[in-house]
């Protein structure tokens, strides 16, 4: 149970993979580690690839709005990169809005994106 | 040699399909080839629970009647022998029987429970043949449901069903039982309205859910806890 998601940096942008079922604990833990990690790195852009993940209810819907949200106050940027064609579906039916991140659909697109929001 | 296999297959032949037959056997394991005079008592209890259940799962009629067939076949004692005879009762009215299968009963009393209702309810709607975009709603819903659990009520349980309907479908339904503090008239009226903002979720759980599914009940009442019934419909 005593597992972190590991956060890693390449140049600006912080980049966490979430390969595992992302229990409750551990997404609050993600994003209090985050929110350090932008603070002592100076990131400008976060992603967050959910590839693996295969179910978001409305509850993980809301942490990852509350990590764009706090990424945004810090000046940074928030991607999701990865979500499933069904999570997506399902998220629409249940009319919960990710409207706190921006999306992409792959790890390559958010970072092509967030370059060309820095130039 | 007469063994389970052999004598029940007879008994189901016509009515439930060799496929599903398979299937049944093979939960039943090393019983299945065993001879019928060798079973045990404890035996016999374990491949009339499995029987009843998948008998009144796929068979489409007449399950109780299958159901004693398989019995006396077996040497054991008919369930309705023990019982109110109810099982009898529909049969002989003519009515089919509840097209009820078995119920697995999750407990959901910590947040680890969430994770694990959300694979077993996956992999039940995966096996009872729903889409595989539908499972994925089954487990976001559980996942929802379970929530709700642990954060308002702090235990009760889950239980999964398959029910086979009238128009030949098999659907999945979902129930979320607990006895925590029940949601009030007030509350319910912000829920459904929108407005309601909890502490920790986003207060939009039971809303999501109701979007989510094919059939919504909700029974909630302050003190009383809080049971919600949902169906998620297989295609035909």
């Amino acid at each position: 149970m005593d597992q972190t998601i590991p956060i890693i940096q390449i140049r600006n942008c912080l980049l966490v993979s979430i390969q595992t079922e992302l229990h409750d604990r551990l997404a609050l833990d993600l994003q209090e580690s985050l929110m350090e990690r932008v603070r002592l790195t100076d990131a400008k852009g976060v992603i967050l690839d959910v590839s693996a993940v295969e179910v978001i209810d409305s509850y993980i819907t809301r942490i990852l709005n509350d990590i764009g949200k706090s990424v945004r106050f810090m000046g940074a940027e928030c991607y999701i990169v990865g979500i499933r064609p069904a999570v997506a579906m399902t998220l629409i039916e249940m009319g919960v809005e990710l409207d706190s991140v921006n999306t992409a659909l792959t790890l390559d697109l958010a970072l092509e994106k967030l370059e060309l929001l820095q130039s | 040699m007469k063994t389970v296999e052999t004598e029940i297959g007879a008994i189901l032949a016509g009515t439930i399909s060799a496929i599903t037959q398979r299937s049944i056997f093979n939960r039943l394991g090393p019983l299945a080839t065993m001879p019928v005079a060798k079973l045990s008592g404890a035996d016999r209890q374990t491949v009339m629970t499995e029987l009843e259940n998948s008998v009144r799962l796929f068979a489409r009629r007449n399950s109780a009647e299958l159901i004693a067939s398989c019995a006396r076949a077996l040497g054991a004692e008919s369930p309705g022998d023990t019982g109110n005879g109810s099982a009898g009762a529909a049969a002989a009215g003519g009515a089919a029987a509840p097209p009820a299968a078995a119920t697995k009963r999750l407990p959901i009393e910590q947040e680890k429970d969430i994770a694990t209702a959300r694979l077993e309810a996956w992999s039940e709607s995966v096996r009872i043949g729903l889409s595989k975009f539908t499972s994925v709603k089954v487990a976001t819903a559980v996942s929802e449901l379970a929530r709700n659990i642990v954060f308002y009520a702090g235990k009760g349980a889950i239980e999964l069903r398959s029910v086979r309907d009238d128009r030949g479908s098999t659907n999945l339904q979902i129930t979320a039982i607990d006895q925590g503090p029940g949601i009030d008239a007030k509350k319910l009226q912000e829920i459904w309205g929108g407005t309601y903002k909890s502490q920790r979720g986003m207060g939009k759980g039971l809303v999501a859910v109701k979007k989510l599914v094919d059939e919504f009940n909700l029974d909630t009442a302050p003190g009383r806890g809080t049971t919600v019934m949902c169906v998620f419909r297989g295609e035909r």
